[in-house]
């Protein structure tokens, strides 16, 4: 294992962990401003949104047309593995008959 | 303790097979499957894992993966206060033990069945954590051993497989057409972004700093109107 792979581990265990502390021990304090809160609240989803921004805009428009089976299965399944399964055999089937 | 252990078993199974899937991604991005069982129970927060492990593949800037992992972690800033209360008379370690055990499902299990029944408490948010920890680092350990055996999946669109991972995570995470507003403009100004300056981890950043405050901008007008 490279040590920047060794480093990720550790920098993500640490500043997680950290999070959970700061949290239950000055987590009310924080949360006491609204607008924070807000923005700690909308924040996952943005983020998870660029990133799937981020990976698709090079992708081909396979990818893009699987993306979007997968954001109807998500929309009505709710369910992780759902939409990886229907969105990766989308994918393949376009792959292999186009 | 016992009661919290069982009555997650279901939740569990179902973060068993995420887990699975996490395995296999991050074996085949290069790590070994040591390395995933330390990174699942040193870290014990799944999306953020397949975040960090996604953005390490993609960019190898390692700062800029592991700050988009622990960003999505924030989240356990709000649940370790709800936390507050509960853990009050408990020593320091214990404390400790506790926040590092509590994960998005035992922490909502704990509270759902607390409103019913005040006696549910500690024993059963660390029984019900200890079986999401020790499943969440089993699983992802079996999915990184799985892994190295199976053929490159880069071939099959690898990346692709992350991408449905978040776009299942985001939904997950929906509040309402609020969310739709503020995510469709952070979709469109992130790619934007990247096709304009070709820097991935600066157009996370930023279009995730625009779709959050277009967020609050909806919030403040309705909460005004």
């Amino acid at each position: 294992m490279t040590s920047a792979e060794w480093l990720l581990i550790i920098l993500l265990a640490a500043s997680t962990f950290s999070v959970r502390v700061i949290g239950l021990f000055a987590g009310q304090k924080i949360t006491e401003y609204p607008h924070l809160k807000k923005a700690l609240d909308a924040l996952p989803g943005c983020l998870l949104v660029a990133l799937i921004a981020t990976s698709l805009s090079a992708a081909s428009s396979f990818i893009w047309f699987a993306s979007a089976i997968a954001v109807i299965v998500a929309i009505l399944s709710n369910h992780v593995i759902l939409t990886m399964i229907l969105g990766f055999t989308s994918l393949f089937m376009l792959q292999t008959y186009f | 303790m016992k009661d919290g252990m069982l009555s997650i078993l279901p939740l569990a199974i179902g973060a068993a097979l995420y887990g699975f899937a996490f395995g296999i991604l991050a074996a085949q991005t290069g790590f070994p499957w040591w390395a995933v069982t330390l990174m699942s129970s040193l870290v014990h927060a799944g999306s953020s894992q397949i975040v960090a492990v996604e953005r390490f593949a993609s960019d190898e800037l390692l700062i800029g993966a592991a700050l988009a992992g622990v960003a999505l972690n924030l989240r356990y800033l709000g649940i370790a206060a709800s936390l507050g209360p509960l853990l009050k008379d408990r020593p320091l370690f214990h404390k400790l033990i506790a926040v590092h055990l509590t994960g998005d499902e035992n922490w909502a299990l704990t509270f759902a069945k607390r409103a019913k029944d005040p006696s549910i408490g500690v024993p059963f948010l660390l029984g019900s954590g200890l079986v999401m920890i020790s499943t969440w680092t089993l699983s992802t350990t079996a999915g990184a051993v799985f892994g190295t055996t199976v053929p490159d999946l880069a071939r099959f669109g690898l990346g692709f497989a992350f991408t449905a991972a978040f776009i299942a995570m985001a939904r997950a995470l929906w509040r309402g057409h609020m969310d739709t507003l503020s995510w469709g403009s952070t979709f469109i100004v992130t790619l934007l972004l990247v096709k304009l300056t070709g820097n991935s981890a600066f157009s996370i950043l930023a279009g995730s700093v625009f779709g959050i405050s277009v967020s609050l901008f909806l919030q403040k007008r309705t909460s005004v109107s």
